[in-house]
């Protein structure tokens, strides 16, 4: 038995912690107002270090990392706070196009493709109903397009047969309409509706085998971003004067710092236990994730006081990232009651 | 033992209702339901507040003699409640409800006279310089120092989460006076105009891009000297008259059931995407309800609080709890509305207000847009105005003995 980083699981976590070095609020904020919502200079540049490659097989250029190699990826980013999108844009579009001619375009940071899987009416649904693709003609709509405002392909999930399957559309299509909307983690997502575009596909990729994974970095990425706010509200009470002593003084806050650094080593389990043994549940542990990430954060912002509020803290930026991966593919709500009854 | 009204309460509740009823136009309604931020904006509040001044209706705290209604506690209680019911937008409470009685309390007949008038018609826009950078839970340390030089005061040092200091020309702050005395004893409560050069405002954005707080510093700012509220020294103890006052009666339950009827209704329309809709959702009717009961059982200790100052007896013990309760009921019903809209939940507008021809595009519902600025913003309810880890050592100590 071993929970250790092996050697080249250290180089990803130090490639990752290098990229996001020196990267501030200020830092974050000016990547996130370029169009779209993604910087492509720094996406490139996350693409050079082979961190979208990461996802993608060999066969198709990629290094094909393991899940643990993966992980450690998501964790490190949700630790350092990165803006870019490398789940959405990066990890599962590289599932999704497995033996694709425009995966190599996806590794190379040169597209950004954006999965389009949300229909409206739908909720957390993932079987296509209103978006159809007949005689390799797709129409309909999505929403919840993270990432869609600076795609410049979608894969998208669609009906045809009564089946659903995965089709790639060209973003900058005359008859294909996106409309960019904030999302809460200062991203950008985009209603997308499709005026009978052309869409190549079914792709070969397992769409549900793909979400399980998904939902396993979503947790990583989780885990990293609760552990950092952990950190950060651990220093904040060690510092903060009030009452003529440090507020870590206070018993009380002793306490909930526990219980939320209880809840964080749980989480890290948890997340460990996803890579490790084969067939966990993936949604239901990342619902368990999601709701010690959620009690961490907003007990981050508590004790960070009216710091914590603003928008010129980490705390908050953490809060909001961690409250949209919770729902990513399913809140935590749906995802318990499903395994309880699967159980 | 009973819960009902008397009578002529009755009568005057069905006179609140007429009156709201012919008064709320659709503008006032859709921008006091549109607010995601605890305060609602000046464009809103001015329109409300002309309305009820001019029916003797919108300084009902305060005492007859100084422009209020005389209202008893229970037609307070029940105007407030019928406002909450109706959704009339909140009002700029830190010149009615926080300065204004201190003013009516402590202040000089002159000070009256010159500032009470112009709260009721809006001409002052009032804010409130209490926390520092250095002074949040611990409030005593204040350090922003003001100095009677002649007869003026100068002011130096900063306030932080200084609400609606960008639309305000006017600010009550808590200032040291004297350096050299206990922390408490040392604290004055001094009235600044805010346009001046020596005041600078400085935006703070929330995490819910709500501007809605500031930093507000004073560099040799001046105010007369007959600004100063009480004595020199004085501050504390009118710091703590003005925090009991907003502790004096309360009526937050019926806004908390009414939002949580809206909830309902937005559960009914909302689809599952498997079965009908949201309202069969296990997770959501189950919180609705858990909501639902604690909301019912809190309006009812209110009613007990407000039982006790009917018959001119003290609030009870019970006052302590009416903040630390209805602020974490309000977060719990607000991160429901989030988790009712699912995806559409998660879309946070950068652009306010969210009413009016200016308002973004929403993606499903206004309601779903509103939901995630609405949580964001509402965690500050736990911390300002005493933290909750503040409210429940006071608690401890004063209503407990522990």
């Amino acid at each position: 038995m071993n929970f250790d980083l092996d050697e080249n699981q250290e180089l990803f976590k130090a490639a990752v912690e290098r990229f996001c070095q020196g990267q501030d609020v200020a830092a974050r904020r000016a990547a996130r107002a370029q169009p779209g919502g993604i910087d492509r200079a720094r996406w490139q540049e996350l693409a050079e270090l082979g961190l979208i490659g990461l996802a993608a097989g060999e066969a198709d250029g990629g290094m094909d990392g393991s899940h643990g190699d993966l992980a450690v990826v998501a964790q490190a980013l949700g630790h350092a706070q990165a803006v870019e999108p490398w789940l959405e844009c990066g990890f599962i579009p590289a599932r999704l196009l497995a033996g694709t001619d425009q995966l190599a375009g996806v590794i190379a940071g040169e597209t950004v493709a954006a999965f389009a899987f949300a229909e409206p009416a739908r909720r957390f649904v993932l079987e296509a109903q209103g978006v159809k693709v007949r005689g390799g003609k797709i129409s309909g709509t999505k929403q919840f397009v993270l990432g869609g405002g600076a795609a410049d392909i979608f894969v998208v999930s669609a009906e045809d047969g009564g089946k659903t399957g995965l089709y790639v559309v060209d973003a900058k299509a005359a008859d294909v309409e996106v409309r960019p909307y904030p999302v809460a983690d200062g991203g950008v997502a985009a209603i997308v509706t499709f005026h009978d575009a052309a869409a190549e596909g079914p792709l070969a990729a397992d769409l549900g085998a793909v979400i399980d994974e998904a939902r396993m970095m979503a947790a990583a990425e989780m885990t990293g971003i609760a552990q950092r706010l952990f950190a950060d509200t651990l220093e904040y009470l060690k510092t903060r004067e009030q009452f003529g002593q440090p507020l870590g003084r206070f018993q009380v806050l002793q306490h909930r710092m526990v219980d939320a650094y209880a809840r964080v080593e749980s989480i890290q389990s948890a997340i460990l236990r996803a890579l490790l043994q084969p067939a966990a549940p993936m949604a239901a542990i990342k619902a368990h994730v999601a709701e010690n990430a959620i009690w961490v954060a907003h007990q981050a912002v508590q004790l960070h006081g009216g710091m914590g509020m603003s928008d010129e803290l980490g705390v908050g930026h953490g809060l909001k990232r961690i409250v949209l991966l919770s729902k990513l593919f399913g809140d935590p709500a749906s995802d318990i009651l499903d395994y309880a009854r699967a159980a | 033992m009973d819960m009902d009204f008397a009578p002529e309460d009755l009568a005057f509740q069905k006179e609140v209702r007429a009156f709201l009823d012919d008064k709320l136009n659709a503008r006032l309604r859709e921008g006091a339901a549109n607010t995601p931020s605890v305060f609602t904006e000046p464009d809103i509040t001015r329109e409300w507040q002309a309305i009820l001044a001019e029916k003797g209706w919108l300084a009902t705290s305060w005492p007859v003699e100084d422009g209020g209604p005389g209202w008893t506690p229970t037609q307070k209680y029940i105007f407030e409640k019928e406002c909450a019911i109706a959704g009339a937008p909140s009002l700029p409470i830190l010149g009615l409800r926080l300065v204004g009685p201190v003013i009516c309390h402590f202040g000089t007949p002159e000070q009256k006279a010159r500032f009470l008038p112009r709260i009721i018609s809006g001409e002052d826009y009032w804010c409130q310089g209490y926390s520092e950078p250095g002074a949040g839970s611990d409030l005593a340390a204040v350090k922003t120092r003001a100095e009677r030089i002649g007869d003026k005061y100068v002011v130096n040092g900063s306030k932080i989460w200084t609400t609606h200091a960008h639309h305000a020309n006017w600010i009550f702050a808590l200032v040291r006076t004297d350096p050299s005395v206990q922390k408490q004893r040392g604290i004055s409560f001094l009235l600044v105009p805010m346009e001046q050069p020596g005041v600078t405002v400085s935006p703070i954005i929330t995490m819910a891009n709500d501007h809605e707080v500031n930093a507000t510093f004073f560099d040799n700012a001046e105010t007369p000297a007959d600004n100063l509220i009480g004595e020199e020294g004085q501050g504390w103890t009118i710091a703590k008259f003005l925090l009991e006052n907003e502790r004096g009666g309360s009526c937050a339950a019926p806004a908390l059931l009414a939002k949580l009827d809206r909830i309902e209704r937005w559960a009914k329309e909302e689809a599952s995407g498997t079965n009908g809709s949201m309202i069969h959702d296990p997770n959501i009717s189950q919180r609705l309800a858990r909501l639902r009961l604690e909301a019912q059982a809190f309006e009812v200790t209110e009613l007990r609080i407000l039982a006790e100052l009917a018959k001119g007896r003290p609030a009870g013990p019970q006052t302590s709890l009416v903040k630390l309760t209805s602020s974490n009921l309000r977060q719990a019903i607000d991160e429901l509305a989030v988790d009712l809209f699912g995806y559409e939940g998660l879309q946070l507008p950068v652009t306010r207000p969210l009413y009016g021809n200016e308002a973004p595009e929403f993606v499903g519902s206004r309601a779903a847009q509103l939901s995630m600025p609405a949580y964001l913003n509402g965690r500050a309810y736990t911390i300002f105005g005493g933290s909750d880890e503040v409210q429940k050592t006071i608690i401890a100590k004063q209503v407990l003995g522990l």
